[in-house]
């Protein structure tokens, strides 16, 4: 009896997840519907004027926007053990759509931009750190698939998705935040800058530590036991 | 209005009406008390304007003139009387706006203010005002900076109230007022660059970007916006379209600081990253 109740509140824990996934994910669709058809007048360009002159950002620029989305449903579709399980081909092909628009087209553009960021030194080095990492996580778990290791996969993999949830997580705590404390919006932006994947990742790595290794662990001093 | 004031009983002289001549300025005050506007701030507003009674020509007994208040600028005609030392003035709009009226006043040599009443032709919302002014003269000067006394505050788009100390009404703890950042710069003056506005929360950024009006002695048609510049003691209501007067430095301001508005307005409290 216990077994089953955990069971359904593990499936309605599941459900939620996923459906505020979805709901966020359609606001970003909003967002990104801005810049269609490609526009530099509107939205988050009308206050990058210094920079949205260079081809270079523009490129970057439309280039991390249009493909931002397909990066997120793709991540998304990664988790369900159903697909998984029954589709193996499917999850490959997504998973080389998710991987590779990362480390080829979105994260090097979110780099570029990261460069030219607004709010100086401080959120530039966290754009330009969060594209740098989110590359190397997704090309490690990329790695891992193809060396067959799935732990290690399952692990990169975990972080690289954090780093792509910051772009939801970031605007959230802005959201959060304004409606706390309404303080200047340069300020804002500075702390969200980092507090958009820095706590994610930590999530995840605790995530992580006792649902993984320490799992792994446990298994590993049973068989110990059983030799 | 008598038809007597037509009389003339001294003659008036060039100096003295040189003297009378120019903008007369001061509150235009509801000639009965109006329930006012709670602004959550430490000044409520009670419909109260600044007006600025201009007379432009004194031709013997005629007098042509105009007023500017609260985004109105209205010509008027009439004539002048003198009695000892007080010269009297009865003057009228003409009538082709709702809020057109008959203006009834006085200058005393004396104490040099001018005192009267203004009485609407229609029936509108506060149909007597009355007034003391002062003879002011304008000038521009970009060099003007807003004086440090209340917020502005947007009593109508207020979003959010918390309940006043021992009944001093809902006190407005809205974002849309501004901060001590709006006293650090002059729009007017400086240049203003992308890393000084990025910061700026919204109300800061539209009243910087209405302080540059408010120097050319725009008259707002937005209350809240005179309700704040009318407590500027510089400030003058002069025009109803500065457009032409606007320098360089103050048209690129507009610009930059109207984009910054922009953005605040729609993303500052909204899901996104701006």
């Amino acid at each position: 009896m216990g077994i089953t109740k955990n069971l359904y509140l593990n499936k309605a824990g599941y459900l939620v997840w996923y459906a505020a996934l979805l709901w966020f994910s359609y606001l970003m669709l909003l967002i990104t519907l801005q810049y269609v058809p490609m526009r530099t007048d509107v939205a988050f360009l009308r206050i990058k004027e210094d920079v949205v002159g260079m081809l270079h950002y523009r490129i970057a620029f439309f280039a991390h926007v249009y493909t931002g989305m397909f990066v997120l449903l793709a991540g998304m579709l990664q988790f369900p053990t159903y697909i998984r399980c029954n589709f193996p081909t499917f999850h490959r092909w997504c998973g080389r759509v998710y991987a590779y628009l990362i480390i080829i087209v979105t994260g090097p553009a979110g780099l570029i931009m990261g460069i030219y960021g607004n709010g100086g030194w401080v959120s530039r080095s966290a754009f330009c750190i969060l594209a740098v990492l989110w590359v190397i996580f997704t090309y490690k778990g990329v790695t891992a698939a193809i060396n067959r290791n799935i732990t290690v996969h399952r692990i990169w993999m975990y972080r690289s998705y954090a780093l792509t949830l910051s772009a939801i997580s970031l605007r959230l705590w802005k959201w959060i935040i304004v409606l706390l404390f309404q303080p200047r919006p340069m300020d804002v932006y500075h702390i969200v800058s980092w507090l958009g994947w820095v706590g994610n990742l930590l999530i995840v790595e605790l995530y992580i530590y006792y649902n993984i290794n320490k799992r792994k662990a446990s298994i590993n001093a049973m068989s110990l036991t059983k030799v | 209005m008598s038809a007597s004031a037509t009389h003339i009983s001294k003659p008036t002289t060039d100096v003295v009406t040189n003297d009378l001549l120019g903008c007369w300025v001061g509150m235009f005050v509801p000639g009965k008390k109006v329930a006012e506007i709670v602004t959550g701030e430490s000044y409520a507003w009670d419909f109260e304007n600044k007006i600025n009674i201009s007379i432009d020509k004194i031709d013997g007994g005629n007098v042509t003139g105009h007023s500017v208040v609260a985004g109105n600028y209205r010509p008027f005609s009439g004539i002048i009387t003198k009695e000892k030392t007080i010269y009297k003035f009865v003057v009228k709009e003409p009538g082709d706006d709702k809020y057109d009226g008959v203006f009834q006043f006085y200058i005393d040599e004396a104490d040099r203010k001018l005192t009267g009443t203004w009485k609407a032709n229609n029936k509108i919302r506060i149909p007597v005002r009355r007034y003391t002014l002062e003879k002011k003269i304008f000038i521009y000067n970009a060099a003007i900076r807003l004086d440090h006394n209340d917020r502005f505050v947007d009593w109508i788009k207020k979003r959010k109230t918390a309940p006043g100390e021992r009944g001093y009404g809902d006190y407005d703890i809205s974002y849309f007022t501004t901060t001590g950042e709006v006293y650090k710069y002059n729009a007017s003056a400086q240049q203003l660059t992308t890393d000084q506005v990025a910061n700026l929360k919204k109300a800061d950024l539209f009243v910087l970007r209405n302080s540059i009006y408010a120097r050319h002695g725009y008259s707002f048609k937005n209350q809240q916006l005179r309700a704040y510049f009318d407590r500027q003691e510089w400030y003058i209501p002069i025009s109803t379209d500065i457009r032409k007067d606007l320098t360089a430095i103050e048209k690129k301001n507009i610009e930059l600081l109207m984009r910054y508005e922009n953005n605040a307005k729609e993303y500052y409290d909204a899901f996104g990253r701006g």
